[in-house]
């Protein structure tokens, strides 16, 4: 028996770090390994068939080789060493995102590679990089961002305490944007400081669910208990929902002058599901529809560019060479595709050097994928967001408090959101507005944010994070009104 | 040539193949997950039995715990341990919020975590050693 010796102390206050094994998340990050290498086997492989068919030369010897297997391998190397930070820390965070992000965003990095290099290239000194290269730097930078967030966000203080600042931080940036920005096809969307350059609507949207979800969850009880009649709707108290309604006015506002209708359209739907998560209450998603319907009539009428969206979605032949020239050249891009595709590398030929869908790359990688993986894989890749969803829905339901849950529930939405808005423009189920492909379309901004967004979702899926401070005790107007009834 | 073409097939159909198993093997964990959680919340832990010189708990055998868990030689107690050296009522596991606490209820031989003697409520992590008696236990985590 041992000596008598100190007790530890009670409430150890810093937990001690002991690596913690992530079976789940180490099997499913070899899968994708797995899928990552035959993908870009298939790749090199197609490519170079079609080099030997425009030719005519024989093929001699069996090459698969990925077009570049050094990218492929650091970017699967980089999502180890994420794996490999994870076990080290010895946190409980979700196992099934990363994975699941690292799919996506292979997948993505397999399509950059594929796609002439030529369309986007940047030079530092010497160096040149093109678009597959360009695309790898920002997967390993957000990926980087990711695996920090979720390692060193042990608490939410920084973001529930400081909602109103993270809201003008977030005005702030887009009225910047609309005063030094620079137009790119008749939106303004780009900022440029220095040598860096970037979207901000995009960190925009991390920026307004944080800020939905610690309004929210602070006046949850009035907004979803109290009501105002007003004919058949039933509104909450017009004091509690005004700074709300203000702020997505504004997000709104700007984001129309700035004729991001994109980015209008992800605001303000995932404004109306945080509402109702936050309250349950569904004639506020009526009402929204409504008011949305409303603006969109308004909308059609006064700006141009949005008849445009809206006639081209209804009849992109009227116009086939010009107006509708790249929804037609994506429906054929589908309609090539078929049940199982064409193969990676076999599609999309470029008519007269140039590609037939110009904005490939950022706004319609999944008409790319469509005629490369056919509708078999474009199925597989709506599978993959969904599990997104599902994890962030889950993190939502298993939060300790509600600001929590509603900050889960709004990230992972905001990338479900993001993820459909733009997969049914392509598909002309919606009129088409310009917003990237979460974790596949090439762009810094789009790949940084939504990093941001997982790696908040990871750490808040953490089971053994900070508790959350109590709930500020407050004096609802009601009970006053109760006690003078 | 031609089975260049037909590895160039294979190559694309397994790409495809490999994202339906991945999707599969996401799948089959996230049921999982849904079943335990529909189940309820999971027992909060399970003492495993590491060392035990009277053979009674066996080695290996697993308790799984309740929120107030209470260790002794009495058949009363939630977990049960034949051992001459452990007192009738000797030691109590609490879960409280989401750490587990051990008390010493005056046992004659103390109780022990990770080797130091429990004076006061003391918390205990998963993986940390809990001796009662001769008998050392581990806290696991519940199964889900």
């Amino acid at each position: 028996m041992s000596a008598i010796a100190r007790v530890r102390p009670a409430p150890r206050r810093i937990p001690n770090i002991r690596p913690r094994m992530r079976r789940v998340e180490l099997g499913l990050l070899l899968v994708v390994a797995a899928a990552l290498v035959v993908g870009g086997a298939s790749l090199g492989a197609t490519e170079r068939w079609l080099r030997a068919q425009a030719t005519g030369e024989a093929i001699t010897a069996f090459g698969f080789a990925p077009p570049d297997p050094r990218g492929l391998g650091a970017y699967i190397l980089g999502l180890l060493a994420v794996h490999a930070a994870f076990v080290l820390a010895g946190r409980r965070t979700d196992q099934i995102l990363l994975p699941a992000i690292g799919m996506l965003g292979g997948i993505g990095l397999l399509l950059m590679q594929r796609l002439p290099q030529s369309l986007v290239t940047q030079s530092f000194g010497t160096l040149e990089l093109g678009l597959g290269e360009l695309q790898l730097v920002w997967l390993l930078i957000s990926l980087a961002v990711l695996a920090l967030l979720a390692l060193l966000v042990r608490s939410d203080r920084w973001l529930r305490a400081y909602k109103y600042t993270w809201a003008a931080a977030g005005i702030l940036l887009l009225a910047m944007t609309f005063v030094f920005g620079t137009d790119v096809n008749g939106a303004r969307l780009t900022l440029s400081i220095g040598p860096i350059s970037g979207q901000p609507s995009e960190l925009l949207k991390v920026i307004l669910v944080v800020f939905l979800a610690a309004y929210l969850s602070e006046n949850r009880p009035l907004l979803a208990e109290e009501s105002m009649r007003l004919g058949p709707l039933r509104l909450p108290p017009i004091p509690y929902l005004a700074p709300m309604v203000a702020m997505w006015a504004i997000a709104l506002g700007v984001v129309v002058v700035q004729r991001d209708l994109g980015a209008a359209l992800l605001f303000f739907a995932v404004f109306l599901a945080l509402l109702f998560v936050a309250t349950g209450r569904v004639s506020y998603v009526v009402g929204g529809m409504v008011l949305f319907l409303a603006g969109s009539w308004v909308l059609y009428q006064v700006f141009a560019h949005v008849q445009v969206r809206v006639d081209n979605w209804l009849d992109p032949f009227r116009d086939p060479l010009g107006q509708g020239f790249q929804t037609v050249q994506a429906l054929y891009a589908f309609g090539r595709g078929g049940l199982l595709g064409v193969g990676l590398g076999a599609g999309l030929p470029t008519i007269a050097g140039h590609l037939p869908v110009p904005a490939v790359h950022t706004d319609y990688p999944l008409a790319a994928l469509g005629e490369e993986l056919g509708l078999t894989g474009l199925l597989a890749i709506f599978g993959l967001y969904l599990v997104i969803v599902e994890r962030g829905l889950r993190i939502a339901a298993a939060a300790q408090d509600e600001f929590r849950a509603l900050l889960a529930a709004g990230l992972s939405l905001v990338i479900g959101v993001q993820a459909f808005i733009i997969a049914a423009g392509n598909l002309k189920l919606i009129p088409l507005t310009g917003i990237t492909l979460p974790f596949i379309s090439y762009g810094g901004s789009s790949l940084l944010a939504n990093a941001i967004a997982a790696g908040l979702l990871l750490a808040l899926s953490d089971a053994g994070a900070v508790p959350p401070p109590p709930p500020r005790a407050r004096r609802w107007r009601r009970r006053s009104r109760e006690e003078r009834a | 040539m031609d089975g260049f073409v037909l590895a160039l097939w294979v190559l694309r159909l397994g790409f495809l193949a490999l994202l339906y198993v991945f999707l599969f093997l996401v799948a089959r964990v996230l049921v999982r997950d849904l079943r335990a959680a529909a189940r309820g919340p999971a027992e909060p832990g399970r003492l495993v039995v590491l060392a035990s010189p009277q053979g009674e708990p066996a080695v290996g055998a697993s308790f799984p715990l309740d929120a107030v868990t209470s260790v002794g030689r009495d058949l009363t107690n939630t977990v049960a341990v034949d051992d001459p050296f452990t007192s009738s009522e000797h030691a109590l596991l609490t879960f409280r919020g989401r750490v587990w606490y051990v008390e010493d209820r005056g046992s004659t031989n103390g109780t022990f975590v990770n080797g130091q003697p429990v004076t006061a409520p003391t918390a205990i992590g998963f993986g940390d050693e809990l001796q009662i008696g001769e008998v050392r236990f581990r806290l696991d985590r519940g199964r889900a």
